[in-house]
């Protein structure tokens, strides 16, 4: 049933942690949410969708947890807190039917209290990354191990001992207080880019489990954009998000070889995507407080408004990653720097930049320092130090993609023979 | 004088605990407390959820797992009154933590001396905190650490602070393993890592962000690693 797969991902995380606040108890939430789409499931189709299925779904929800606490006997506290909700919100008993006018006021906070408590960095990254997808966005546990290409019994044991933890160590179940937001927002915010990352880089594994992965970050990003006015980063976040995935189906080609930026059909580029993420990353840019995903949001953003692939504005792509790299301190973003300044000044000044890059060692068996060295090379005509170095990156490069479009140029550039001529561009 | 006997042991400590164990800790606790040795002690939740925070260059960092990366993790503690290290070292060899583990004894420096106290309050949490050195500091980083003395005295009168103590230097420690009579003694802490347990702090807060509050207070959390780790409770066992 399609209308339900679209009002579980937009419902679940809501109804989890409404019941994850009102009970206490992780996996009693989870089964209950579990329970409330397995009858929708049933009843739907029969019945008809209510008006207001989320709702629905939470009033359902929320009856089976009071139901399964009572068979327990030991929180009554609980039971009552719950019933008293219950009627408050629907006006009838715990055991009425669900009603489809049922209020749902407040749980967007809920959301955004489980959010905060998944991504707490007194968990370990993946146990932060494996919680979230499972509690907020409803990914199954075997869906999220197949993502990360790791066991589903692994990926299984990370969620329990994650829960563990969180009851066992008392993290709160909250958002931090105001004071405490900017040292927490950009825990949050590393988990849902590397959520989004890992569907976008498609370091191997299962396609279709990967773009749900892009959607599942950006629709999460988007609560939280939406949710915390005050973080700009939030919404640099998902602009830059939004950007990416404007691109994604002239990313890759009908053989499934990456098409580099500036060979891909920017007609295929979705433009409504495109100005929903300049939307955003204006809207981030007036707090006047610039952040790492709002720079990269707009290096994205200059990507999109090039007509063409020359028509780029790298001297101000150059000049952003400059501001980038003074404030991350990254050597992948030198790297990506180095590519802008020999777009803008030429390859002669990008291997200059890559020259102190190599030297510092950071990167050492990053596949893209020897491919981007390549590609200066290559343009500036000097075809054999080039195959070496092309040979050197597709040895490094993981995916058979990355390595064909490698081994592509590395052909390339020996057919040309020593003294070839370089196409600068 | 007073004497930590930090109980450490490898994951799978659980498992390990028959009849035998049982029924010595039962003696153990009866003659330490029947006879007024034992002051205060009790079992910690497994490593898996130890947090430790430490602040560099003004930043917090928090971090999931104990303190150091050993094969045996500090799983327990008591603390015992009296006259000599040979008389705690006598203590440790009769507990069962130091056959199914080790037990490493350590005399508490400086400080009120540790007395006993009733369980937390209702909805508090209890956490042991371990402040312990962090050999990837220079010293010359950070100066001289700042003296503990204000710290302890803001936590305690805010009541998270119950008590706690330097610990005299691990090259003064004891560390007993195996079962009497074949128990070996060695000098020297129970782990040979080059993080430390330099004291300790047994914290009652609201939650764990109160904890990490607390700790990254602590003038070691500059200097140090502080990790932050519940108490099992009794409803647990």
């Amino acid at each position: 049933m399609a209308v339900l797969d679209g009002v579980f991902r937009e419902e679940w995380g809501r109804i989890n942690a409404a019941l994850i606040h009102q009970t206490g108890d992780w996996d009693l939430a989870e089964e209950c949410a579990q329970d409330a789409f397995a009858q929708a499931l049933r009843r739907w189709p029969r019945d008809g969708v209510p008006d207001r299925p989320g709702a629905w779904l939470m009033t359902v929800a929320r009856n089976g947890a009071i139901d399964r606490l009572r068979r327990s006997r030991t929180y009554r506290a609980k039971v009552e807190e719950l019933a008293v909700m219950a009627t408050r919100e629907t006006g009838t008993s715990d055991d009425a039917e669900p009603d489809a006018n049922a209020d749902d006021g407040g749980v967007a906070d809920e959301r955004l209290r489980l959010i905060f408590t998944c991504c707490h960095p007194a968990l370990a990254m993946e146990a932060r990354v494996a919680l979230t997808l499972r509690t907020l966005t409803g990914l199954s546990t075997a869906e999220i191990a197949r993502a990360f290409l790791v066991p589903e019994a692994t990926m299984a044991k990370r969620l329990v001992r994650a829960k563990s933890k969180i009851a066992h160590a008392r993290i709160p179940y909250r958002v931090p207080p105001a004071s405490a937001l900017p040292q927490r927002v950009p825990g949050v915010l590393a988990v849902l880019y590397l959520v989004f990352n890992e569907g976008y880089s498609a370091s191997g594994g299962d396609d279709v489990i990967r773009r749900d992965l892009c959607d599942r970050a950006v629709a999460l990003t988007q609560v939280l954009a939406e949710l915390l006015p005050d973080e700009p980063e939030a919404k640099g976040l998902l602009a830059l998000m939004l950007f990416h995935r404007a691109r994604q189906a002239a990313r890759v080609d009908d053989s499934g070889d990456v098409v580099t930026l500036e060979d891909q059909d920017r007609s295929r580029w979705d433009q409504a995507q495109i100005s929903l993420a300049r939307r955003w990353v204006e809207d981030a840019f007036a707090a006047r407080r610039p952040g790492q995903y709002q720079l990269q949001a707009a290096i994205a953003g200059c990507h999109a408004a090039a007509p063409t692939a020359q028509a780029t504005d790298w001297p101000r792509i150059a000049r952003l990653y400059r501001h980038l790299a003074d404030m991350t301190g990254s050597p992948v973003v030198e790297l990506n720097r180095a590519v802008a300044v020999s777009m803008a000044d030429g390859p002669a000044a990008g291997l200059a930049l890559l020259g102190r890059l190599e030297a510092g060692g950071a990167l050492a068996g990053y596949y893209l320092l020897p491919a981007t060295r390549a590609d200066f090379l290559r343009r500036l005509g000097r075809n054999e130090e080039a195959a070496d170095a092309y040979a050197e990156a597709a040895a490094l490069a993981g995916t058979s993609p990355e390595r064909r479009f490698l081994n592509a140029r590395l052909a390339e550039v020996r057919s040309l023979g020593p003294g070839g001529v370089g196409s600068d561009l | 004088m007073q004497y930590m006997l930090i109980h450490a042991g490898a994951p799978g400590l659980d498992d390990a605990w028959n009849d035998e164990a049982w029924a010595a800790l039962t003696a153990w606790l009866d003659d330490a407390i029947g006879s007024g040795v034992s002051i205060e002690g009790g079992p910690l939740r497994l490593d898996a959820d130890a947090t430790t925070v430490k602040v560099r260059d003004g930043q917090l960092i928090v971090t999931d797992g104990p303190y150091a990366e050993t094969k045996e993790q500090v799983a327990g503690y008591d603390v015992i009154e009296c006259a000599s290290k040979e008389e705690a070292v006598r203590w440790a060899r009769r507990h069962p933590h130091s056959w199914m583990g080790s037990v490493e004894v350590r005399a508490l420096v400086g400080g009120a001396p540790v007395v006993h106290l009733p369980g937390p309050a209702a909805g508090k949490t209890r956490y042991m905190m371990l402040v312990c050195t962090d050999p990837a500091v220079e010293p010359r980083e950070f100066g001289p650490v700042e003296p503990v003395e204000p710290w302890v005295a803001e936590m305690s009168s805010r009541g998270v602070r119950l008590f706690g103590s330097e610990l005299e230097p691990t090259g003064s420690a004891r560390t007993v393993r195996g079962k009497d009579p074949g128990a070996i003694v060695t000098d020297g802490p129970f782990a040979e890592t080059k993080e430390q347990i330099a004291g300790f702090d047994v914290l009652e807060c609201a939650d764990l962000d109160e904890a990490i509050e607390v700790a990254a207070k602590h003038p070691m959390a500059r200097a140090g690693i502080v990790e932050v780790r519940p108490f099992r409770s009794l409803e647990e066992e």
